[in-house]
């Protein structure tokens, strides 16, 4: 009897050793999910360095203070973050540039794993258009995170003509 | 043995029952779900409560105050050409009250005013559509409501160059995990005067000369017959410690009062007024309102053409007529060569 019993506690032992394997094994599957995390920063970061950078902080032979931009004249406040200044380039009509733009200030800082895009009041500034591979990529991607900030800023000083507000967008995944 | 079977196999249940019940704690313990969810929840209110946190930071601090200087600029720019477009030219009966329409509904007594200057200045740029137009975007983009209810708006001056805007309000912001509510926000902001029309010039020569508020460069203690030939030229402005002259917003109801913190004066160019020799100081607002028309002897000619030699011919080669009283002659620091009495 007391054999049988060890022997039977064994039985349950191995059992319940064997069911709790089998869980884990089936939740760590089901629960297996992308790297969401980074890529939630990585939309964020990219909004927070275009909205807090101001182009007098810019070094940068395109953007910045001297470039080429500043000295044709279509950046004029040096006060503006690189957001606005997208935004006024919107504003203005100026998707060209923005977009341009938008690609010398953010590649840098964006880890060569992801992909993104910088939309504008509805409308995608970075990449205007997109190649197939960008839409694939996006279009396949299991996590597409987003980040959002109110824009707006001065289009005439003289005139005192505002821009926006615009809600500025972007949207960021791996590749 | 056979006497034995029975109860050997009701312990047998007895132990899977305890297996199953170790399983089912087991479970329980390690589902992951709760837990992460739990983390999850608290971590994404936070994280949303500090987006809105931003924006708040975002409205109060720059977008009112950008607001508020754009539309009151629009404001007094369309109040000037109100003035211009009526005809003959009239003063404003009351300033604060045609800023606070203007700037709040882009209306002057209930009439749109682009419709009456025929310029499109306030259309789409009143405080009132700019927090309209904040409100349609942060529900786009935040998902929350933002009701902003203003309570007054007003324009003043402390400083001669620039004119004072304060706007108060109340706000609240819903959204679906919190509400913020604030009341009394004062939001100020300062328009720099310089660009703007006079509007004492348009109503006193009827639209005909009214030259741009420009601010002289030159300091108190330098000037000279030459500053004051510049500054008549350039239709510049000045202001004197203890002015007594009027401010620029007091130029919009006729208020010729001293405004010792913020008066500003111009020198009237005898070429640009109908009647070139009147009797006469040149000052702007004296020589609107005649102050020395009766008072001759203290008016002096700057100078007289006929003068010998030339070069001592004073201001009248190029501004004949050109009289200034004695207060402002040591002002402008004209020196005795250059004075002729208007009466003597």
């Amino acid at each position: 009897m007391q054999k049988r019993g060890y022997f039977f506690i064994l039985d349950a032992t191995l059992g319940l050793f064997v069911l709790v394997i089998g869980v884990f094994l089936v939740l760590s599957f089901t629960l297996e999910v992308p790297p969401q995390t980074q890529v939630g920063l990585i939309a964020g970061d990219i909004i927070n360095f275009l909205s807090s950078t101001k182009i007098k902080d810019l070094n940068n032979p395109y953007a910045g203070i001297g470039g080429e931009l500043w000295k044709q004249g279509l950046i004029t406040d040096e006060e503006n973050t690189l957001l606005q200044q997208a935004g006024e380039f919107y504003y203005k009509k100026r998707e060209d540039l923005a977009e341009k733009f938008l690609q010398n200030v953010s590649m840098p800082i964006v880890p060569s794993q992801f992909r993104y895009e910088v939309w504008m009041d509805g409308s995608r500034l970075y990449p205007k258009n997109p190649g197939p591979e960008h839409v694939s990529s996006r279009d396949g991607t299991n996590i597409l995170l987003t980040s959002k900030k109110v824009e707006f800023g001065i289009a005439n000083k003289t005139t005192s003509e505002i821009w926006g507000p615009y809600k500025a967008e972007v949207f960021a995944w791996q590749r | 043995m056979a006497a034995l079977r029975p109860i050997m196999g009701r312990k047998g249940i007895f132990f899977t029952f305890i297996a199953i019940t170790i399983i089912a704690v087991f479970i329980l313990v390690y589902t992951p779900t709760a837990n992460i969810s739990l983390q999850k929840d608290t971590s994404s209110v936070r994280s949303r409560i500090s987006v809105l946190d931003r924006y708040l930071s975002q409205l109060e601090g720059q977008y009112l105050e950008t607001v508020l200087r754009a539309s009151s600029h629009k404001a007094i720019l369309s109040l000037v050409y109100y003035l211009n477009s009526s005809d003959p030219p009239e003063y404003l009966s009351n300033f604060d009250t045609a800023f606070y329409e203007v700037v709040m509904y882009g209306t002057i007594n209930g009439v749109p005013i682009d419709s009456i200057t025929g310029r499109k200045i306030m259309d789409n740029n009143t405080i009132s559509n700019w927090t309209t137009k904040i409100n349609h975007t942060a529900k786009d983009t935040y998902n929350v409501n933002t009701s902003i209810r203003i309570n007054n708006v007003s324009a003043s001056q402390s400083r001669p160059w620039a004119i004072d805007v304060v706007l108060n309000l109340n706000y609240t912001l819903q959204s679906e995990i919190a509400n913020w509510r604030k009341d009394n926000v004062t939001v100020t902001t300062s328009v720099d005067i310089e660009g703007f029309y006079d509007p004492s010039y348009i109503v006193n020569t009827n639209r005909k000369y009214s030259p741009v508020i420009k601010k002289s460069s030159v300091e108190f203690n330098k000037w000279n017959l030459t500053y004051a030939r510049e500054h008549l030229r350039n239709a510049t402005y000045v202001h004197w410690q203890d002015s007594e002259a009027p401010s620029f917003l007091m130029r919009f109801t006729n208020n010729i009062a001293p405004s010792s913190c913020c008066g500003i004066e111009s020198l009237v160019d005898p070429n640009k007024i109908p009647t070139s020799d009147q009797r006469e100081s040149y000052v702007d607002y004296l020589f609107w309102t005649h102050v020395y028309n009766s008072q001759c002897p203290l008016l002096y000619n700057i100078t007289n053409p006929s003068v010998i030699p030339p070069s001592q011919a004073g201001l009248w080669d190029e501004f004949p007529y050109f009289k200034l009283d004695l207060d402002h002659v040591v002002k402008y620091n004209i020196t005795n060569e250059y004075l002729i009495g208007t009466c003597s």
